[in-house]
């Protein structure tokens, strides 16, 4: 079931809300729906699921902002491997939070954010 | 062969725009201009102004055209009896030139006609030729590397220094009324808008939320103005056979006409086949063409609006700016809209983007121009 959620957190911040959504009402319930008839306490396995996400998306949140912070340190050397995986992707792709004060930022750092995945694009 | 640029390393001024007082004319160093560029298939739009203001001193669209003038023209034909035409004088003079497009589906088809033409839209920029130019350029979105590379070969010795931007954004850029960025209400259409931008070549589709729109965020599609074009000289040639009629006249014919949505029958046009006039039934023709674009785009502008997150999508629902060519069809943005409310998408909102719909790239492009640091731009060796 952690490993379910976690992969949901991953989907909705990477954007894919649709795919995020259909494992939330499929796998995610499914999964739930088990581990709550398998508890003799309702209440108590509801307080327990309920702890065990709020975790699990602390861990999520907490791996993307490592990261975030990781990737571009690594980027600066040659490219090691191919492939992208939800921290390569999550790396490549910029700040996504609704609203971040985007009235702040000049056209010129989005200019920066061009040629920054300019560079990561190139061979 | 990749052309010799230089990107300059970082130096204390590197991290700022361009001013004025950066450059101060003398009798060595040349004035600076800067240019904002939409390079497009069938039409091009040139800005200019000069570093540290806001003035615009050049503003023209150019039909993408270039008319190399034949052998054995008589002297006074041609004005000037110029060698080579550019634009709606190439077009006027089309029995005598032979007429070369430098851009197919908004990529450099022909380089030499290529560079012939920004020669022309450096001069169009910049009559006195002197000034060091220094241009932003539209690419389509997810241009590839060969096709940024073919501009920057066809610029080389044109334009002093270059920046290659994809045009959704620029659009977005354009759109954006910077008076009332800070006023509330006011929906800023760099943080969070959908761009659909129909040229002749391609139309593109490019999701702008307050960042730089990633390759996943831009779709371009080869099917555009032109595309329609021929299916409606298709469609002609099947009802009228031998009509002789050209694809450029077609094209006028669609400028006029062209809708979308059910059928409009009947839709009569006159013209000229053999020196006699005709009225021909044209509605299904460009009904079917324009349609077969809209089937096209609807499936790339919901894959789009599935990439926003839950808390975006609804405003971004009401921001869907259709702007290019393609703004001209009557009725795209209620047809448009109408198909995403009938699909169960909330409230969507589609509209054109007006008037300047031939500008909006280009203005993007010289806003971006004079924002640039000097460490962003590509220096063109030529």
């Amino acid at each position: 079931m952690g490993r379910i959620y976690r992969r949901i957190c991953f989907l909705r911040f990477e954007g894919f809300s649709a795919e995020a959504s259909r494992m939330e009402f499929t796998d995610l319930k499914e999964a739930v729906d088990a581990a709550k008839a398998s508890s003799p306490d309702r209440d108590e396995a509801e307080a327990l699921l309920r702890r065990l996400l709020d975790e699990e998306g602390e861990r999520v949140s907490e791996a993307i902002a490592f990261a975030e912070v990781l990737i571009p340190m690594l980027g600066e050397r040659p490219a090691a491997s191919q492939g992208r995986g939800p921290i390569q992707a999550a790396a490549a792709r910029p700040h996504r939070h609704a609203g971040a004060e985007p009235a702040s930022r000049g056209i010129a750092d989005f200019i920066d954010d061009m040629l920054a995945q300019d560079r990561r694009a190139a061979p | 062969m990749t052309t010799a640029i230089l990107e300059k390393p970082a130096s204390p001024s590197a991290t700022l725009p361009l001013a004025a007082s950066t450059v101060r004319p003398s009798s060595t160093k040349p004035a600076a201009l800067l240019v904002g560029l939409d390079l497009g298939t069938n039409k091009s739009c040139v800005l200019a102004g000069n570093p540290g203001t806001t003035d615009i001193t050049v503003s023209k669209v150019v039909p993408s055209v270039v008319g190399y003038v034949k052998d054995g023209i008589v002297d006074g034909i041609i004005t000037g009896n110029a060698k080579i035409l550019f634009g709606e004088e190439a077009l006027r003079q089309m029995l005598h030139v032979e007429l070369a497009t430098p851009l197919a589906e908004g990529i450099i088809a022909h380089p030499e006609s290529a560079r012939d033409f920004l020669q022309h839209i450096r001069l169009l920029a910049d009559p006195t030729g002197r000034a060091e130019i220094r241009a932003v350029v539209g690419v389509p979105a997810n241009a590839g590397e060969a096709a940024r590379e073919a501009i920057r070969r066809a610029a080389s010795g044109i334009f002093s220094h270059i920046l290659l931007i994809p045009e959704p954004f620029l659009a977005a850029l354009g759109y954006r009324d910077d008076a009332r960025v800070k006023q509330s209400g006011y929906v800023d259409p760099v943080v969070n808008s959908l761009f659909i931008d129909i040229g002749g070549g391609t139309s593109d589709l490019c999701l702008v939320q307050g960042y730089f729109p990633t390759r996943d965020d831009q779709i371009s599609i080869a099917f555009a103005g032109d595309a329609i074009d021929e299916l409606i000289f298709d469609g002609l040639n099947r009802t009228y056979p031998n009509n002789g009629l050209s694809v450029i006249t077609v094209r006028e014919i669609k400028e006029a006409h062209a809708y979308v949505g059910p059928s409009r029958k009947p839709l009569e046009v006159k013209v000229v086949i053999g020196g006699k006039s005709r009225t021909l039934e044209l509605g299904d023709a460009i009904g079917n063409a324009c349609n077969a674009l809209l089937d096209k785009i609807y499936p790339a502008l919901t894959s789009l609006i599935a990439r926003a997150s839950s808390d975006s999508v609804v405003t971004l629902l009401q921001n869907i700016i259709v702007t290019g060519g393609g703004s001209q069809i009557r009725g795209i943005d209620t047809v448009l809209q109408k198909r995403l409310a009938d699909d169960g998408y909330e409230s969507p909102k589609v509209r054109l983007a007006g008037q300047d719909f031939q500008r909006y790239v280009a203005i993007g492009a010289l806003k971006a121009a004079r924002a640039a640091r000097e460490n962003q731009w590509q220096v063109l060796l030529g």
